[in-house]
């Protein structure tokens, strides 16, 4: 699928990635692997691998965009010990797989982004946040974990000097929720994983009230190609000048090749789509997509040829999210797919604020009396108001939530209206 | 091995929810009995398992068949065909979404996006994916699912 | 001091206020449903949405999680502001099933008030709602969780501020269940401040269901009595029956919570047994005539015997009133007494309040912020409940809590239990107060207080010594440690080596503070105001003597004290006179030649101190007075009409006792407060009771006494070896006089057991579980064993029982031969 059609691009993070193979250990060194951190270990301060990371531009892959050399820096000199490094791969957001194949394809890249991670946030542990679904997955870093600790790159004393560093592989029990960073440590610690309001902010008081740098997989899997080419050479890897480095579009719907293509980022919507996932199947036009998982608005035919990279896309007032974009047909019901996505919300809503906990089902409920053919005019400004008034909530979950619904309302809202006219979706009625 | 952690671990509640699954994995489900002897074994109280339990998707507090059909219904796979195959599944287990078949191999529940996107429409069975499914597909899993079931049950 | 404008108004307030209590000191009160001053912020119902207008945050924000800051112009009035919280009452009231008109908050709900003030009053939602199962959570609270609008208060409570896990928060998003594993009756003790802290009706009084709206109570403000820290409490009485109680917030005593022994502790006074009309020789009689007559008889008694031939008794649970007239008719009469000291604790309680220094002292608030916690003697849970969460607070702030006690001490939260025998108590202490006294500036004071510890071992053999070295180090190197010391069971010389330590700890550095729990509700009154020279040991003797012929007890069941009952029934029986006074049925007002029922606290205004010397008033909650319930039968309204209350003839005791003085009575006094300085100095100066404040006012005591060391107590007789000591003990339920009149708190009442350390145990083939026979000396009883190794070794602990009364030794402490005890076997 996927591998074979973007050569003209760099892989990065795909440099190891195989057909139906999961690169070995021995795979990851023949291609450099693990000298990242030799090179660390040897010749750089901790303070160092800050800067880089810092001067590479490197925004966290997670969604959020934060740039992670900044997230480091926050770690105090004078913090107090054992520090915790914290993988999230609790991939969660609706249409998104990057670090599901990513982990597939080279675990060990992953292994060494988090001793650099580490090592430049002076923690001795470090855990991998896995959702359940991903068993496989976990396994796999298990097998690998185990297999880094028999050859040095784990344990004490790494590679001869005195940085000690574990991994440990921590399963979830499958809640959207637990992909948030205060969510996903109150999961770890055992207890329910409801988002907590900074602050005190996670690299201060984490994991048991210890500094906790928390990073995404495909942030943590920059990292060592980072350190062994340089910040600039990574800045390089974008198309645009506010983007950098190469980024995983995870692309899914109504194209002929959906997958994980890594690219530089800032590549073209329309490039993905035409070049990259093949094209649009006989008879779909696209009508819009979802350019970073759920929690995203809708792009719109306008934004076809946009540049996908976090600057662009908000300097647009969209997020590019996790990069997982998901294509929609003329033949598609934006009203119903967005039902789908406020579904989804309304279920996986931890409960802990009103808003997110009642507003997301009262939209879900609006939403599918207007699918259903039941919807009252005033319904449009009912759901104005709720989309509106769900940003008060206590954390991002409720504004990602109404973010698709707020992108129908601006976008499709004719849609909407012939719904609530015809008394019956349209797109049921034309079929 | 899972108590050795436990004494080993200076935390032991970041241990619950390995441990329910254990304990989930060998009774089948988290009954209340099953619940409390997994808050003995990490020391904590009952109450403090259940406020997991009941949050997490992966938990069940009911007992389910020997598979469960985690079965994706997020809008990629709805896009995909979500609702005949789940109409299929229903149909051909005899059961409605949330029910276990009679003979107690399957049971049936959604799940929020479980990744598989780029392979939909797509279900999880005990954890493993299938995609992108068809309902012949739908049909052949099943049926080889029943015949390992019958040949690892001692008749 | 940040400086901010809410509502065009300016104010200032310290650093770390928040918003909506910047507000509150305004007087704006804005919504809230999960901020709670207990337990402070958590942003989950964002009803408290104000609008930011200037400063450093903009737009809509929850008042209680921003700090109130400089330049900070917030708008609670904003219309956005205002649309918002009507949005998430509109949210909250999607599932709420509108069931006001049969729900018992009804008319005190915050919901109800909120979502009326608020304008949300059409329903637009037309999904359907979701429905909970309810659960058995005990007597105390009544569950219905389909009213529940998730604000996290009661869950937030239970765990996080008393310390309970067996109530939790299930489910997620809209399904958000509040409950416990199994249904069950809740297991901590402070479960009934559910009821006052859910906003809404999820948890309700389940004793007082349907007996009233809000405005159908009499509602009064008043002083707990059921243990000695004197927590506030809110009365409703309706049908002249005492119906339900609430938290009072107090900023000094007990904040904003009580326990279930004072919430649900009030029956007494409903009872049907309860005396309600006087007896004269077994005889109804008219209640002023039945003082007439008492009056009469006690004066021909004093012509015979003479005036020292009588005797007044009071009790620690009289009110301040009737302790200082019982001492004022004493005086005047030249009668012997008051004796208030019955309880065996008595000499402890004396020693503590001559100890407690007004620069010592803290208040139960001030407990929670003490940063290094000694309890010695003592057992909170038990004895004095809310000093358990308030132990618990500071636990939370970081303070290390520490228990030196025999007793098998549990708490609701992570401390250091040492458990020493009662005979090496006095060498823990010891170990402390010499560590203490090495430090540098105590140099001679020190010396002082080493020579009064002559004859107290080094302790070197008490189990722990090194830890408890280790704990003194952390007591110095605190800012705020606070010694807890308990007077019920503590051996004699305990409290005051309490006190010696807190004094040298003071002087060595840290804000030592001292903190007793005393075993009745007015022990402290009792002390200040009762005759030194006679204890009520020597008054029985004096009756036996044949020296002392009449006595008059006021509010005390004599069969409560330290003496032995066949020897007390034997002593009444040869008096010539018995006037009792009563408001409860106990066997010293059957006991009665002359009985007068007396009114509670309850119906007359009273005034009591508490633990540390805090004078606190309780006006009347309703006037008294036969319930409807016994007048009419149940009806109401009533059948027959009289201008009167029905059994509104009796009075306050300390009203008639100046009757009981005859033709000569020590006058009925005008100005309550002014005869009160007559009885004792230190309550010369209390206020009007017009202008008594809310939180009472604190005794004037010695201060800064400086070298006043324990000494001289130190003698212990010799005991025999392997001996066992014999701890009677208090528990949360069931010992106290008055709650354990309660059938509300039958059920929560543990059954009778004996504790014991498991090797003692195996000592005489025992284990959890097997019953054993006990001659205690005072009769023989049969209970099951429960092993425990945090009890201290060789010693029982029998929980104080109303089926064991008879049988338990009247002294706190007993000690036992090896062959008082022995396994009961079935044949047996």
């Amino acid at each position: 699928m996927a591998e074979t059609t973007n050569t003209a691009y760099p892989q990065v993070l795909f440099a190891n990635r195989k057909p139906d193979r999961i690169a070995t250990i021995d795979d990851y060194r023949k291609n450099g692997g693990y000298e990242a951190i030799q090179k660390v270990v040897s010749t750089l301060s901790h303070k160092d691998v800050q800067k880089i990371i810092l001067d590479s531009n490197l925004l966290g892959r997670g969604g959020a965009a934060f740039p992670a050399g900044l997230k480091l820096q926050t770690v105090a000199d004078d913090a107090p010990f054992p520090r915790y490094i914290v993988c999230n791969a609790d991939e969660m957001e609706p249409g998104t797989f990057k670090d599901r194949v990513l982990l597939h394809a080279d675990p060990h890249l992953l292994i060494e982004g988090m001793l650099i991670e580490a090592y430049s946030a002076k923690a001795e542990k470090g855990i991998i946040f896995i959702r359940p679904e991903y068993e496989n997955a976990a396994r796999i870093l298990e097998r690998e974990v185990a297999i880094a600790e028999k050859a040095g790159f784990l344990g004490k004393n790494i590679l001869g000097g005195d940085f000690s560093f574990t991994i440990d592989v921590h399963r979830s029990g499958g809640r959207y929720i637990c992909g948030e960073v205060t969510a996903q440590l109150n999961a770890l610690m055992g207890k329910r994983p409801n988002p907590k309001q900074p602050p005190p902010y996670p690299t201060e008081k984490g994991l048991w009230d210890l500094p906790t740098v928390l990073q995404n997989v495909e942030t943590l899997c920059c990292m060592p190609p980072i350190i062994r080419n340089g910040a600039e050479w990574f800045r390089n890897l974008a198309l645009t000048e506010s983007g950098a480095g190469t980024k995983l579009y995870g692309i899914s719907g109504r194209v002929n090749k959906p997958g994980c293509y890594e690219l530089p980022m800032g590549v073209r919507l329309s490039e993905i789509i035409e070049k990259h996932a093949g094209g649009m199947p006989e008879g779909s036009e696209f009508k819009a997509c979802l350019p970073g998982g759920a929690s995203t608005r809708y792009l719109s035919r306008a934004h076809y040829d946009m540049p996908m990279d976090f600057e662009t896309l908000k300097a647009a007032g969209h997020r590019l999210g996790t990069a997982a974009i998901m294509v929609f047909d003329q033949k598609t019901c934006m009203v119903a797919a967005t039902l789908n996505l406020m579904a989804f919300f309304a279920r996986e809503s931890c409960g802990w604020c009103t808003p997110c906990r009642e507003g997301t089902p009262y939209i879900r409920d609006l939403l599918w009396r207007i699918e259903n053919g039941r919807g009252e005019p005033e319904f449009v400004d009912i759901l104005k108001k709720q989309c509106k008034y769900l940003w008060n909530a206590y954390c991002a979950f409720a504004p990602g939530a109404v973010s698709p619904v707020e992108g129908l309302l601006a976008d499709f809202e004719d849609e909407v209206w012939a719904h609530i006219h015809q008394k019956t979706c349209p797109f049921k009625a034309s079929d | 091995m899972l108590s050795q952690q436990i004494q080993a671990s200076k935390h032991p509640p970041e241990l619950v929810v390995d441990v329910m699954m254990a304990v989930q994995e060998h009774y089948g489900y988290l009954s209340d009995e099953a619940l409390e002897e997994a808050a003995a074994m990490v020391g904590m109280a009952p109450t403090k398992l259940d406020e997991l339990a009941t949050f997490y998707t992966f938990l069940y507090r009911e007992p389910v068949g020997r598979y469960v059909i985690h079965l994706c219904d997020s809008v990629i796979c709805w896009m995909d065909g979500y609702e005949p195959l789940r109409d299929h599944l229903c149909k051909k287990l005899g059961i409605q979404m949330g029910e276990t078949t009679p003979d107690g191999l399957f049971t049936l529940l959604p799940v929020c996006c479980i990744g598989y996107c780029d392979r939909s429409p797509a279900m999880l069975i005990n954890k493993k994916a299938y995609g992108p499914l068809t309902s012949e597909k739908i049909d052949e899993i099943l049926e080889t699912l029943r015949s390992e079931a019958a040949e690892t049950t001692p008749s | 001091m940040p400086k901010l404008i809410i509502d065009n108004r300016e104010i200032t307030v310290p650093e770390g206020t928040k918003v909506i209590e910047a507000a509150e000191r305004l007087g704006i009160m804005i919504p809230r449903f999960c901020y709670h001053p207990a337990l402070g912020s958590v942003g989950a119902c964002r009803v408290c949405a104000v609008k930011c207008l200037e400063g450093p945050r903009k737009g809509i924000q929850m008042s209680c999680m921003i700090d109130a800051q400089d330049g900070m112009k917030v708008s609670t009035t904003d219309a956005e502001a205002v649309d918002f919280r009507k949005h998430v009452i509109e949210w909250l009231m999607l599932h709420h099933p509108h069931d006001c008109p049969v729900c018992d908050e009804g008319g005190h709900c915050l919901l109800q008030d909120l979502t009326v003030s608020g304008g949300q009053g059409v329903r637009r939602y037309q999904g359907p709602k979701r429905t909970h199962t309810d659960q058995h959570l005990g007597p105390l609270v009544a569950h219905e969780m389909n009213r529940c609008i998730q604000c996290y208060r009661c869950v937030r409570y239970y765990q996080e501020f008393t310390g309970y896990e067996d109530l939790g928060v299930m489910q997620i998003g809209s399904r958000v269940y509040y409950g416990r594993f199994r249904p069950g009756t809740l297991e901590s003790p402070f479960s009934g401040n559910l009821i006052d802290i859910c906003p809404t009706g999820v948890y309700t009084d389940k004793p007082s269901r349907y007996r009233g709206r809000r405005w159908d109570f009499e509602r009064r403000p008043a002083v707990c009595l059921h243990c000695s820290l004197g927590c506030h409490v809110t009365v409703s009485a309706r049908y002249r029956e005492v119906v339900r109680q609430e938290a009072r917030f107090s900023e000094s005593v007990n904040g904003h919570f009580i326990c279930d022994r004072g919430r649900y502790g009030f029956p007494y006074v409903n009872l049907p047994e309860r005396p309600r009309s006087a007896r004269v020789d077994g005889t109804e009689t008219g209640w002023e005539a039945a003082l007439k007559i008492a009056g009469e008889r006690l004066e021909s008694a004093a012509w015979k015997t003479g005036p020292q031939g009588i005797a007044v008794v009071g009790s620690a649970r009289c009110g301040l009133e009737t302790q200082g007239m019982l001492k004022r008719l004493a005086d005047a009469k030249g009668w012997r007494g008051p004796v208030f000291d019955i309880d065996p604790a008595a000499a402890n309680v004396r020693t503590a309040v001559s100890r407690l220094d007004s620069d010592l002292r803290v208040s139960l608030r001030e407990i929670e912020t003490a940063d290094c916690i000694v309890v010695v003697s003592a057992d909170p849970l038990n004895e004095s409940p809310m000093l358990a969460p308030a132990l618990r607070q500071a636990r939370r702030n970081g303070a290390r809590v520490a228990v030196i006690d025999p007793r098998p001490a549990s708490l609701p939260f992570q401390f250091d239990h040492f458990p020493v025998a009662p005979d090496d108590l006095a060498a823990a202490m010891a170990i402390l107060i010499r560590k203490c006294a090495d430090k540098e500036p105590l140099s001679e004071l020190g010396k002082t207080a080493v020579r009064s510890l002559r004859g107290v071992s080094d302790g070197a053999d008490i189990p722990d010594a090194d830890g408890l070295a280790a704990l003194y180090d952390d007591l110095h190197d605190s800012r705020r440690p606070v010694i807890v010391c308990g007077t019920h069971t503590a051996p004699p010389e305990i409290p005051g080596m309490a006190a010696d330590l807190a004094l040298l700890l003071r002087i060595a550095g840290p804000r030592a503070g001292l903190f007793y729990v005393m075993p009745g509700p007015n022990s402290f009154g009792a002390a200040l105001l009762s005759d030194p020279a006679l204890s009520f040991g020597d008054l029985v003797s004096s009756i036996e003597e044949g020296e002392t012929k009449a006595l008059v007890v006021a509010e005390s069941d004599l069969f409560g004290s330290g003496i032995d009952w066949d020897r007390l029934q034997n002593a009444l029986n040869k008096l010539e006179l018995l006037v009792t006074l009563d408001y409860i049925d106990s066997q010293t007002t059957r006991a009665a030649r002359i009985l007068i029922p007396t009114l509670t606290a309850y119906e007359t205004p009273s005034l009591s101190i508490n633990n540390e010397g805090r004078v606190q008033q309780s006006p009347a909650a309703f006037r008294g007075g036969d319930p409807i319930a016994r007048t009419g039968g149940g009806e109401h309204p009533p059948r027959a009409f009289r201008r009167d209350i029905p059994g509104r003839e009796m009075g306050a005791a300390w009203t008639a006792l100046p009757t009981l003085g005859g033709r000569n009575p020590g006058s009925a006094p005008v100005n309550l407060t002014a005869w009160l300085g007559d009885a004792h100095p230190a309550l010369t100066s209390l206020p009007e009771s017009s202008d008594f404040p809310p939180d009472g006012v604190r005794l004037p005591l010695a201060e800064n006494a400086g070298e006043r060391f324990q000494t001289d107590r130190f003698s212990h007789g010799e005991k025999e070896e392997d001996a066992l000591t014999l701890l009677v003990a208090d528990s949360t339920f069931g010992t106290e006089e008055l709650s354990s009149l309660s059938p509300i708190l039958k059920e929560l009442t543990p059954s009778p057991c004996i504790q014991i350390h498991p090797e003692d145990a195996a000592e005489f083939d025992l284990s959890t579980g097997d019953a054993v026979r006990i001659d205690t000396g005072a009769g023989t009883a049969v209970l099951p064993v429960q092993t425990t190794d945090r009890i201290a070794r060789r010693v029982l602990v029998i929980p104080r029982h109303r089926d064991l009364d008879d049988r338990l030794p009247r002294e706190r402490r007993t000690v036992l031969s090896k062959t008082a005890i022995r396994k009961a076997t079935e044949d047996a």
